[in-house]
């Protein structure tokens, strides 16, 4: 093994035993911060595989408010543990994303972030309209005897993280990826290779719905109250989005790195500023000047670093 | 004035593919010029680094004394040079009218719209039969019309023609380049890329053949229409 | 009978403001190809324009309005030429994302300078009515809806018969060949963009005495304006007016008609937006599959 490749395996080992490890730690704030790079990383994730198939999502908040809602229904009504309850969610997200993909089959582009975005929207509002399931813009908590404590929660959000970057890790070896990267330059490119692009717009999706609806589901075990305001926050696509943007788009480290940078950033910046408007106006601006700067996120930057220091000698080398 | 056009080593092309290789041409005051050469040799790439949609990697490119390196296009068009690009490129939702009045967007050339527009229809009397008719509706003689309509309305002292030939019935052909000839008497410069070699030569007094980006053979009408490069790959 | 002519004038006179808003978004997605997220925001900034206006100076918003549509087309203009302009050639995710941010960026700052509380900027027209027999015709609405008619009319006749206007029309069309007509299409951007937020702006205004203000209040519209132009056909002005009529006749019939209707009401553009999207998109909104991911 090359000594980068080890020291990257290294790396992701001990950062694995490490997120392991804190839910153990007991401490409420070392598990809520837990609890929010590790959802995060899940939206991110979630988000940057639909985008590796050129499907840029406007609507994660739809599938995380669903997530959501289907595990504080299946909770509360059906009395589902944690573990079923995430499954429900997760069934709940992929047959969302997928509904989603099938019906907007020929919309790419601008016009499927707008079509997915109206998807959010529309759910809002009928969780609004509908008090009876959803207890309207009142909301509903979470029945607090199912609650098995924060340690079990904390440990699935780690453990649907990790298993979500596997995913994500496993699917780049395959041909499924190879069809999405296809997708994403163009369709009718994909067609000519033969690549029929549905089956794989609508497994992208799915795979990417159940994760984001994972994390609201998880969420709502951890935070306990729901209402259709908190479940399809706008907010949560903006998160979902900046984080792959900052970290790198396209790359698997990137919206790890991107979410760990946005949760430490948006919590020193409400401990010193207050007011939580400073931090969203941070991602903001985060969000225009990476577009501008750096729209190959950190990663990117640090790829170029890495190449120029391996010497511009071999690069000339290889130019003739 | 001393209008030439100087193309000095110019190197240009797309993102990684270099089209043109070091080439060099010149257009005289009054001059046709025909530009021949197979598909992809660097043709069109020549009128559109002229015209400034295509930035050249190196090279010197002047007109008359101006340096048109660095200009952007609407400002090329504001020196004097106008071009008519392949497949027309009309406004298809704009009227005739429309599409000719904004040929004399640029300032140089507003204050002669009147004029221009006279000229023009008189040029080809069909235009002015259609002043209100989508351009997309136009058949493609008529669209061709209206095209060089457009660009001289522009009052150029250089005009490019891309391929004003292609696509059109022999009869149209025959119509267009008689027109071209008639802008040609008018005194107007004219650098012509054209397929069509036998009609490109009848109007043109010199002429380049390009190959790989490259002027393969120079020279006047007669001395083109007697190398034998040409005639076996384009008279032949 | 009376009913159904009170639901007309309401429905035509909502209709009015988003023909407004959705024609903003029209002329810029149109001639730039960017869609603009932060159209909301000038929104926004406009009805805050006007409600300070009123606050401080006690000068009535419609007399603020000329002012609005002037820093709303120079606040626009800018934009472009200092950040749009460098991502028109930017992946569509580049571009959705940069119009994104500014729209965080614009909401947050009027959440830290002007708070999150809801504000209103009373008008002289704000609580008068005109009313015929049974019908009530609301002064404020009745204003905005002409103002909102008279700027549509200006924006169409510009586009229609001035010499930038026509070069703004065939740029939209073949922006290549308006190049070679001399047009600085950079420019055109730039004043389309000016013009788009000049129009938010003074929606914004418009709404300052209709409505509610608060920093949040600008996306919703977005959302709506594109249910409006996919309603009315990307690229048709005279689409988009029909379309701002449709929306706005309908959310006022779903708010009559189904019980506890005003909350589902809010949700009608939506469901127009994605039966367009999902249904025809090739007829109506006819871009949708010509235009390849860049």
């Amino acid at each position: 093994m090359r000594p980068a490749t080890l020291a990257k395996a290294l790396a992701g080992a001990g950062v694995t035993g490490a997120l392991l490890v804190l839910p153990f730690v007991g401490s409420p704030l070392v598990n809520d911060w837990t609890v929010r790079i590790c959802s995060l990383i899940i939206l991110a994730v979630s988000w940057n595989l639909a985008l590796n198939a050129g499907l840029i999502s406007l609507g994660h908040s739809a599938f995380w408010g669903l997530g959501s809602y289907a595990a504080l229904l299946s909770a509360n009504d059906l009395g589902a543990t944690l573990p079923v309850s995430l499954v429900i969610a997760m069934l709940a997200g992929s047959l969302a994303g997928s509904g989603l993909a099938a019906v907007t089959g020929s919309l790419r582009g601008i016009f499927f972030a707008i079509a997915t975005l109206a998807f959010s929207e529309i759910l809002r509002v009928v969780a609004l309209m509908t008090p009876q399931f959803t207890g309207g813009a009142e909301g509903l908590y979470l029945n607090p005897t199912l609650r098995p404590g924060s340690t079990p929660v904390t440990l699935g959000v780690v453990l649907g993280a990790l298993a979500c970057l596997a995913v994500s890790y496993a699917l780049s070896l395959t041909r499924f990826n190879i069809a999405c990267r296809a997708m994403r330059s163009s369709e009718e490119t994909s067609k000519m290779f033969g690549i029929n692009p549905l089956p794989y717009r609508v497994g992208c999706l799915a795979i990417a719905g159940a994760m984001a609806s994972l994390a609201g589901g998880l969420n709502l075990w951890h935070g306990g109250f729901l209402d259709p305001l908190v479940a399809f926050d706008l907010h949560v696509t903006v998160l979902a989005q900046i984080a792959p943007i900052v970290g790198g788009i396209y790359t698997l480290t990137g919206p790890v790195v991107g979410a760990v940078l946005i949760v430490v950033l948006s919590e020193v910046t409400r401990i010193w500023l207050g007011a939580s408007g400073y931090s969203q106006l941070i991602l903001g601006v985060l969000l225009v000047v990476c577009v501008l700067a750096m729209p190959a996120g950190l990663i990117g930057l640090w790829r170029n670093y890495a190449q120029k220091r391996a010497g511009s000698g071999s690069l000339e080398a290889g130019h003739g | 004035m001393d209008d030439v056009l100087r193309l000095d080593s110019i190197h240009a092309g797309y993102q990684g593919a270099k089209v043109l290789v070091n080439l060099s041409l010149e257009v005289h005051p009054g001059e046709v010029v025909c530009v021949l050469g197979a598909n992809g040799a660097g043709k069109t790439t020549t009128l559109l680094t002229i015209a400034g949609l295509l930035r050249p990697m190196a090279g010197q490119m002047t007109f008359g004394q101006e340096d048109l390196l660095r200009l952007p296009p609407y400002r090329i068009v504001e020196r004097g040079i106008s071009l008519v690009p392949e497949g027309r490129q009309v406004f298809p939702n704009l009227t005739v009218l429309e599409n000719l009045l904004l040929g004399s967007y640029c300032a140089r050339a507003r204050s002669e719209r009147q004029g221009a527009l006279e000229e023009v229809y008189a040029l080809f009397p069909r235009l002015r039969e259609r002043v209100q008719q989508m351009a997309g509706l136009l058949s493609g003689g008529e669209q061709q019309m209206l095209a060089i309509g457009r660009a001289l309305m522009s009052r150029p002292r250089l005009l490019l023609l891309d391929e004003p030939s292609l696509g059109l019935a022999p009869r149209l052909v025959h119509a267009i380049f008689d027109a071209i000839g008639v802008i040609a008497q008018k005194g107007l410069s004219i650098l012509l890329v054209e397929q069509n070699a036998r009609a490109a030569l009848s109007l043109a007094s010199r002429g380049y053949v390009l190959a790989h980006g490259q002027v393969a053979v120079a020279g006047s009408t007669r001395e083109l229409q007697d190398s034998p490069r040409v005639k076996e790959a384009f008279l032949g | 009978m009376g009913i159904y002519l009170q639901l007309l004038i309401d429905g035509i006179l909502l209709g009015g403001l988003y023909t407004l808003v959705a024609t903003g978004i029209s002329l810029s997605y149109g001639v730039i190809r960017v869609i603009n997220f932060a159209h909301g925001e000038f929104i926004m900034l406009g009805a805050y324009a006007a409600f300070w206006a009123v606050t401080l100076s006690g000068l009535d918003p419609l007399l603020m309005l000329p002012a609005i549509i002037v820093g709303g087309g120079l606040f626009g203009y800018a934009l472009q030429r200092l950040f749009i302009q460098r991502i028109l050639n930017a992946p569509h995710v580049n571009q959705i994302l940069l119009t994104f941010g500014f729209s965080l960026i614009l909401q947050n700052i009027a959440a830290i300078l002007w708070t999150g509380d809801l504000r209103s900027a009373p008008s002289v027209v704000s609580y008068s009515v005109t009313e015929l027999g049974p019908l009530m015709v609301p002064h404020s609405r009745l204003v905005a809806f002409t103002v909102a008619v008279v700027l549509v009319i200006g924006m169409l006749a510009w586009l229609k018969w001035s010499e930038l206007g026509r070069a703004t029309r065939a740029v939209a069309q073949n922006h290549r060949a308006a190049l070679l007509m001399g047009i600085n299409i950079h420019l055109i951007y730039a004043i389309c963009f000016g013009i788009s937020a000049s129009l938010g702006a003074a929606a914004g205004s418009l709404m300052s005495f209709l409505v509610t203000i608060s920093p949040w209040m600008g996306f919703p519209l977005v959302v709506k304006s594109f249910a409006v132009v996919a309603l009315g056909g990307l690229g048709s002005v005279l689409g988009t007016i029909v379309g701002g009529f449709v929306l706005g006749l309908s959310e006022t019939a779903v708010s009559f008609f189904i019980p506890g209707g005003s909350g589902w009401a809010e949700g009608v553009s939506f469901v127009f937006l994605i039966a367009i999207l999902v249904f025809r998109p090739r007829g109506i909104f006819g871009l949708a599959v010509e235009e390849d991911a860049r």
